[in-house]
Order: structure tokens, then C-alpha cells, then sequence
């Protein structure tokens, strides 16, 4: 079952809950052991919160928006009386959460079941989630192959039909990198839309949450779910809700649809640009835009990252850098050594960056691009291949999303099936103005209804039937 | 950058934070901080002018709402 089944038969009493809790959780535990998704699980306060639905109906309330929609976390929000490790080692002997993080506050109002915390880059500095502390996440598509990252196990849930919505970070492009690797649908908000507060940090300048999901209904419900100002989150700027999934059979009336190209056209591959030609045909999209500064947004963005994440774990990196990820400990150290000039260079940067990037949605409302170079590469890659260059495998998974995420636009990462990928899912990515996640839905929408779009059973997974059909 | 003005900046940079760094992690470091300076010069290429100023985040209290307005929730 899909969100919105879940959502209608539990409303209407045709499933309760509970069965649907039942199912997930024998999903997860029949294919978790090669997924490796799940770092935590909280069964027992999933089956209150989905008796708690099932007795609402029982005495004839209205059923909020999620009501019995099983879903799990990144490792990195809170959840009460868990401890919230963020992918570290490090972490492990923090005190459990006093409380849950804010948007898992919002997803219990929803009605929506928390089954669990799921797996991710240490800290969120990665886009592979071969962690190794947890162990990598595996691709529910073809399990040699990475989940992507840095929320990996976000990803690779839904993929693997264990839970139908999962939530996750985005600061380079942690939603969209997986998303496309593990062929689900992601939504990377318009940055501040979403309180962080709850969650850990990793760039306080650029970090973004959202969810991934089954389905286009099923991220905009839970996104709609989700809004709400937050005061004291210092990131948190939305002053309204303007909720989504009520616009979303408007399909393309009015909007106007254009095709990235220059640096993301150079820095795609064969299944990228064959799937975004899909896409843009689907759309109706035909002029091509340039986005401006992309390599120096990308430049930028790497430079703050690498200095605010650095600098947030000095302490830790003093006494204990041995007990860091291998992967990205020396990352961390040469970023919290950057010199002050490149930073504040960075930031002045993205003032002007932003000016330009918005003008760009004066003439357009949606933007496609592909959303990485490549479909996964096998865990381990250190090297790939686009277009004849050679990039190191790891930070060439966010060339596409970094630049997007920096000027902060709301993002969907629709999942697509190009016969180059093989069997292999990558992702376009549909980008609009910010704080008009709407219109990226209604053209997300048009590309599910077309048939263009959509999850596909992970094939790798044999050990039970597969439930996302 | 060279290699050697890098490893350099590297020591000399983890003595000043009080960061102990062996000599493997400290040639890793380095290489690391080469690449990302590569990155800073594509940055310094861009012209800023006097007045164009960080991004902002910081703000020293909401703004109060004047007499009658909305108050933002």
C-alpha cells in the first residue's frame, strides 16, 4: 500500500493501524539484515502511537492527516529517550533525547507511526553512508551498490518498502543524492521552511529537512504535515503555512518550464541527460537556462560546509579524532583550518549569488536538472567516470545538488528509470523559487500521473514480497 | 598552494587550535586543504564590491510590530 491507501483504509476502518504497523515491521525485519537501514528501532512506542489511532476511530474522531502511516527518521533527529547519534561513534554516550525533535512533534499530530532511526554519513558529511561505525547502507535496487548519503538509510527504507515516508537532512543535497540513487520521491524545502530545532546540526547555514516518500501524495501530505514557524529556530523563516498537496491536480496550467543547462548538462552522464530529456518532454519543457555562478555556488557551498562543520566538532577532533569516520575525519580537521577569508568570502558570495539565482524565476517557474552524475556506484568506488573526466566517487554525487541547495530553492527529486541505468533508478531534479514548493509538486504530480516517475520493487530484495505495488 | 606551503599552513594551523595531528594525518589534511583552496581561488575570481555583505542570519530580537499590525505567528 501506498500513503494515500494507507491514509483512506485506515480512515475508513478497512485496516487499523496496527495491521499496517504489523506489516512494516515484518518488512523490516525480513530485509533489514541486507539493507541496512535501520540503526534504532522504537516498536514499542510505534504499536502506542498506532493504538492510539485505531481507538480515535474506535470512537469516531476525525483522523488527522497521516493517521497509522508507519515512517522513521535519520539518526540525527531527536526522539524521546533515544540517544541521537547522528551517524558517530562519538555520540553514542550523549544522553537520550529529553524530547523529540520539532517535525517529528508534527509527524505524531499527523497521526503518522515512528518505527524507528535510520542510518547515515557520520554527521551528515558524506553522500555515500558507508558508514563505519553502523555499516554501509546497501541499495535495496542492487545490493553492492551504495544508498547514497547522507541519508542513506532514508532512502534505502522507502526503496525497500519497509516504511512508505522517511524524513532526512539536506545540506549539499542529502535528500536528492539518495533519493536518486535509491529511485524514491525527496523533498528538499525551501531553506527555513522547516524547524530544525530537535535535530543535529551539521552547516547551520545550509542545513535543510524534509521528507522522502512512495509516492508525490504522500510528500506532500507529510510536508504539509510538517510546516509550522518556529521561533526558535534561528534558520526557521517561514511565518505561514501554505500547504501543498491541495494544489497538486492543478498539473502545468500556467507554469512555465525550463532545462538547465551548461554545468549541468557538462557534469551529467548518459542516464542523467537521458532522463531528464524524459522528464522535460513529459513537462513540455524545451528552452534551456544557464544557472548562473553554478561551480563557484558549488565552490562556496563546499567552503562553508567544510569550515561551520569543522569548527562545530574542534572539541571532539582534539581529544578524539581516531574515533571519527575515516571517511571525512580529515575533512572535518582541514575545514575547521580554513583560513577566515575564505569563509567570509563564501558567505559574502552567496548574497549575490542569491540575487541572481532568483532572477532566474522571473522568466521561469520550474527548473529540471538531473540530480546526479551517475545511477549508484558499487560501495567502495573511489573514482567515476563522466563524460570522459574523472571525479573522486564520493563528493562528485552532490555536483548537481550543491549548487541548488546553496541559493536555498525548494527542490523535488522525482525518481526515473533510464534505459542507460540499466535497472538502476536516478533522479531529476525539479526546482522552483523559493518558497514555492508548490509548483515543483504540481509538475512532480504531472511526471507520476504520466507513468514517467515512479517507485519500482526492489528486485534485490528476495526474501519477502515485495509491498510497494 | 604547494604541497609543502600546505603541510606547512597544516602544522603551523593545528599548534595554533591546539589540534595534535600525527604526520600520515597531517600530509592527508593537507592534501585536503589544496583542493579546497582550489575552490577559494574560483571564489576570488568573482568581484564583490565594498557593500555586498555576508548572508544573514543573525538579528538581535525580533522586530517588534508596530501599533495595530499582525503580529507574525
Amino acid at each position: 500500500m501506498i500513503t494515500a491507501d494507507i491514509i483512506h483504509k485506515v480512515a475508513t476502518g478497512e485496516v487499523s493501524a496496527t495491521e499496517v504497523l504489523e506489516q512494516s515491521i515484518a518488512r523490516i525485519e525480513a530485509t533489514d539484515s541486507e539493507v541496512n537501514a535501520f540503526t534504532g528501532k522504537t516498536y514499542s512506542r510505534a504499536r502506542a502511537e498506532a493504538g492510539a489511532i485505531d481507538a480515535r476511530r474506535a470512537r469516531g474522531e476525525m483522523l488527522p492527516p497521516l493517521a497509522g502511516v508507519p515512517y522513521a527518521v535519520k539518526n540525527l533527529f531527536d526522539i524521546k529517550g533515544v540517544v541521537t547519534v547522528a551517524g558517530s561513534k562519538v555520540s553514542r554516550t550523549d544522553p537520550p533525547a529529553a524530547a523529540d525533535a520539532f517535525l517529528v512533534r508534527q509527524m505524531r499530530r499527523a497521526g503518522a507511526v515512528l518505527v524507528g532511526a535510520l542510518n547515515m554519513d557520520e554527521y551528515a558529511y558524506g553522500f555515500t553512508t558507508e558508514n563505519t561505525h553502523y555499516g554501509a547502507c546497501h541499495n535495496p535496487h542492487d545490493l553492492t551498490r551504495i544508498a547514497g548519503g547522507s541519508s542513506g538509510g532514508s532512502g534505502a527504507a522507502v526503496a525497500a518498502a519497509q516504511v512508505p515516508l522517511t524524513l532526512g537532512s539536506d545540506t549539499n543535497g542529502s535528500i536528492r543524492v539518495p533519493s536518486s540513487l535509491c529511485g524514491v520521491w525527496g523533498l528538499k524545502p525551501t531553506f527555513g521552511r522547516l524547524s530544525r530545532r530537535g535535530t543535529y546540526p551539521f552547516v547551520y547555514s545550509i542545513d535543510h529537512l524534509g521528507p522522502f516518500a512512495d509516492s508525490v501524495e504522500g510528500l506532500a501530505v507529510a510536508y504539509d504535515a510538517m510546516q509550522g514557524p518556529d521561533a526558535l529556530d534561528p534558520g526557521s523563516h517561514a511565518l505561514a503555512l501554505q500547504p501543498a498537496a491541495g494544489e497538486l491536480m492543478r498539473g502545468l496550467a500556467g507554469l512555465r518550464v525550463g532545462v538547465l543547462g551548461g554545468y549541468f548538462h557538462e557534469n551529467a552522464g548518459p542516464a542523467a541527460r537521458e532522463a531528464l530529456a524524459l522528464a522535460a518532454r513529459t513537462l513540455g519543457a524545451e528552452d534551456e537556462v544557464i544557472w548562473p555562478d553554478a561551480a563557484e555556488g558549488r565552490a562556496a557551498a563546499f567552503i562553508i560546509t567544510a569550515s561551520e562543520g569543522g569548527n562545530l566538532h574542534l572539541a571532539d577532533l582534539r581529544k578524539r579524532a581516531d574515533d571519527f569516520e575515516p571517511l571525512s575525519v580529515d575533512r572535518f580537521i582541514s575545514g575547521v583550518m580554513q583560513p577566515a577569508a575564505w569563509y567570509l568570502r563564501a558567505q559574502r558570495f552567496r548574497r549575490v549569488y542569491r540575487d541572481r539565482v532568483n532572477a532566474l524565476f522571473e522568466h521561469c517557474d520550474v527548473l529540471l536538472a538531473p540530480a546526479t552524475p551517475v545511477c549508484a556506484p558499487v560501495i567502495g568506488t573511489e573514482w567515476i567516470d563522466v563524460n570522459g573526466v574523472r571525479h573522486p566517487s564520493r563528493p562528485a554525487m552532490g555536483l548537481l545538488t550543491q549548487p541548488v541547495s546553496f541559493a536555498g530553492c525548494p527542490v523535488v527529486a522525482a525518481p526515473m528509470w533510464p534505459i542507460q541505468g540499466a535497472g538502476l533508478p536516478i533522479g531529476v531534479q525539479l526546482i522552483a523559487a523559493p518558497w514555492r514548493e508548490d509548483l515543483a509538486l504540481r509538475a512532480a504530480y504531472v511526471l507520476q500521473r504520466a507513468g514517467v516517475a515512479c517507485l519500482k520493487p526492489a528486485a534485490a530484495l528476495a526474501t519477502t514480497a515485495d509491498t510497494t505495488e | 598552494m604547494t604541497d609543502e606551503e600546505a603541510l606547512a599552513y597544516v602544522k603551523a594551523t593545528a599548534a595554533t587550535l591546539d589540534l595534535p595531528l600525527d604526520e600520515l594525518r597531517a600530509l592527508r589534511v593537507a592534501a585536503n586543504l589544496a583542493r579546497t583552496a582550489a575552490l577559494a581561488r574560483l571564489l576570488d575570481a568573482v568581484p564583490l564590491l565594498a557593500h555586498d555583505e555576508l548572508v544573514e542570519i543573525y538579528r538581535p530580537a525580533p522586530f517588534p510590530a508596530a501599533p495595530g499590525s499582525v503580529e507574525a505567528p
